[in-house]
């Protein structure tokens, strides 16, 4: 199915963004994110995007351009109804907060005040943490720290996920559940993913890759199409071999650099 | 979690009770003569209650701050309140100002703390929100300053009111009685229904703003919204019967280890163990020495804290 006849739930209009007066970060940025759609926000360190994330996500308001959710502005929302479609997780979780797992997943349900169906416990079955739920942060692996965050998610019901970096400092294993998960919760729930990266063969995984350069789009699109040697060579400034084999997914070889 | 609030308030109301009855006279309240009918009505309930709301006030407004701040050493002092209001009762002591009769040191303090809250907060402001550490350290630089003048003022006086604003100072509950109360009940009641009633944004916060924004709250606005709310509890508790440390600070981390972390149960739990904890040291401070009292400030400090060095031996777990 083409992404154009999906329904959108986020369109982002020639957006753009500075924190300073001086200096523009990110520039007439366009692109929209469909019901079910899993896209990877590809781009070297400092290229904008956990910025596009936090405009995404309404925490940053645009210096200009439009951002629309289910087609009204999303600044138009109350904070509340927001939240109970979009949710965000930053990249770095603070793992010294007091709260137990279970009460952390909780807060998910802090939008409502009637609770939806799911309940914590389902939330944290989902994700396969129920036997951790009155553990802390400090004690779980990355991985389990992420998950906890996702099954927070879960339970706020929200349909679009903006995930900055939730594959950095976690060792393969994890990196793999974690992608797993989020496909079996798309699978199951239908939601929809944006999810900053900056490891490229992990960029090949997505069906959809935003390729970001300075508060730019270079490309946009199914990541065999537009990651091309020369468009990732001007994006992160190293020499890259893309290899593919028959019958297998392309990876990229970076041996060249060393 | 429940059956525990419940043991913490049964535990507050026994304390309360206790702190009425006994003292250097015991009053059995089912057979009271004149005499101890008027020891319990006008010298230790209006005592008792202002302890107890001092106690709230401290005990929740610590809580909030250590959220709002996301620090655990932040205690309703840190925010140079009190050195402001210790600096404005303490010229109205030693200038034997008398216009408000017995109210003029409790509405010199009241209205120091209020001057000083604002002022670390409108330092704290910047692109239209609070910034914890801003708040820290506009607070920490004004104490700095007040308490210096404070000195100043102190070490060149050489009026007889030295003493009474060197008690005052150290937290002096010998001056509650029942005037006062009703002001400082409206602002402690207010300042802790409004924390719990924010403590969803609370544990929002203490996550951080990017999550207080994707749960669905505005993280400037409830940061802004508890940070009134406790300075104003915070400037009635201080012109109530001055400062009294240690509760402010750790009485929130005993608490975490009876109920948790979840502002919603450690809010009210905070607020009852301030009240119960300064109810008791008001209790040995007038009871251990009689005639003499000791500030309730110092009893505070010394029963309170060996209790909490234990905790921390004992349970490994100590953030906000």
């Amino acid at each position: 199915m083409s992404s154009a006849s999906k329904p959108m739930i986020l369109e982002l209009n020639d957006v753009c963004f500075s924190y300073s007066k001086v200096e523009s970060l990110i520039y007439n940025l366009s692109f929209s994110i469909g019901e079910g759609e899993f896209i990877g926000l590809l781009g070297a360190n400092g290229s904008g995007k956990s910025t596009i994330l936090k405009l995404a996500s309404g925490i940053l308001k645009p210096l200009s351009g439009d951002l629309r959710l289910w087609g009204k502005p999303l600044h138009s929302y109350m904070n509340r109804d927001r939240a109970k479609l979009i949710s965000y997780l930053p990249q770095t979780l603070d793992i010294t907060v007091p709260f137990t797992i279970k009460e952390l997943v909780s807060m998910g349900l802090y939008p409502y005040d009637i609770p939806p169906a799911m309940s914590v416990y389902d939330a944290l079955e989902m994700v396969g943490l129920r036997d951790k739920e009155g553990a802390h942060l400090a004690d779980l692996s990355g991985g389990e720290r992420r998950r906890t965050f996702i099954a927070m998610t879960l339970l706020q019901g929200a349909g679009l996920l903006l995930l900055d970096e939730p594959l950095a400092n976690l060792d393969l294993k994890y990196q793999v559940e974690l992608i797993r998960l989020l496909r079996k919760l798309r699978k199951d729930r239908n939601i929809s993913v944006v999810m900053a990266l900056h490891d490229i063969n992990i960029a090949l995984q997505f069906e959809k890759v935003v390729l970001i350069k300075d508060g730019k789009i270079l490309g946009i699109g199914p990541p065999e199409y537009i990651l091309s040697e020369e468009l990732i060579r001007n994006a992160f400034d190293v020499d890259v071999r893309i290899i593919r084999q028959q019958g297998e997914k392309a990876y990229i070889s970076y041996e060249n650099n060393f | 979690m429940k059956i525990k609030m419940l043991i913490i308030i049964l535990i507050s109301i026994l304390i309360f009770g206790i702190s009425l009855v006994i003292g250097p006279r015991i009053i059995n309240p089912f057979d009271m003569d004149d005499i101890s009918r008027e020891i319990l009505f006008f010298i230790r309930a209006p005592r008792a209650v202002v302890a107890v709301l001092m106690g709230m006030a401290l005990g929740a407004s610590g809580a909030v701050l250590q959220g709002i701040l996301r620090n655990p050493l932040a205690d309703p002092y840190i925010l140079g309140i009190s050195s402001g209001a210790s600096l404005s009762a303490a010229l109205a002591i030693l200038g034997g100002l008398t216009f408000l009769g017995t109210f003029t040191v409790p509405v010199f303090a009241f209205t120091g703390a209020v001057i000083t809250g604002g002022i670390v907060g409108m330092m704290g402001w910047k692109k239209g929100g609070l910034w914890p550490e801003r708040l820290l350290l506009a607070g920490v630089g004004l104490s700095f300053l007040f308490s210096g003048l404070l000195m100043l003022i102190m070490s060149i006086s050489t009026d007889e009111g030295l003493r009474k604003a060197m008690l005052w100072i150290f937290g002096d509950l010998s001056m509650s009685e029942w005037s006062r109360i009703p002001y400082g009940m409206a602002f402690v009641t207010a300042g802790t229904v409004i924390s719990v009633a924010r403590a969803k944004a609370l544990n929002a916060l203490i996550l951080g703003d990017e999550f207080t924004h994707s749960l669905g709250f505005s993280p400037r606005k409830e940061r802004s919204v508890l940070f009134v709310s406790v300075g104003l509890m915070t400037a009635a508790s201080v012109s109530l019967g001055g400062m009294i440390g240690f509760i402010g600070l750790l009485v929130p981390h005993i608490m975490r280890f009876f109920i948790g972390s979840d502002s919603k149960l450690l809010l009210p739990a905070s607020a009852l163990g301030g009240g119960a904890l300064l109810c008791i040291a008001d209790l040995i401070s007038r009871s251990i020495l009689p005639p003499m009292e000791l500030p309730a400030g110092i009893i505070t400090a010394i029963i309170g804290s060996p209790y909490f060095l234990y905790l921390l031996r004992r349970k490994n777990v100590l953030s906000i």
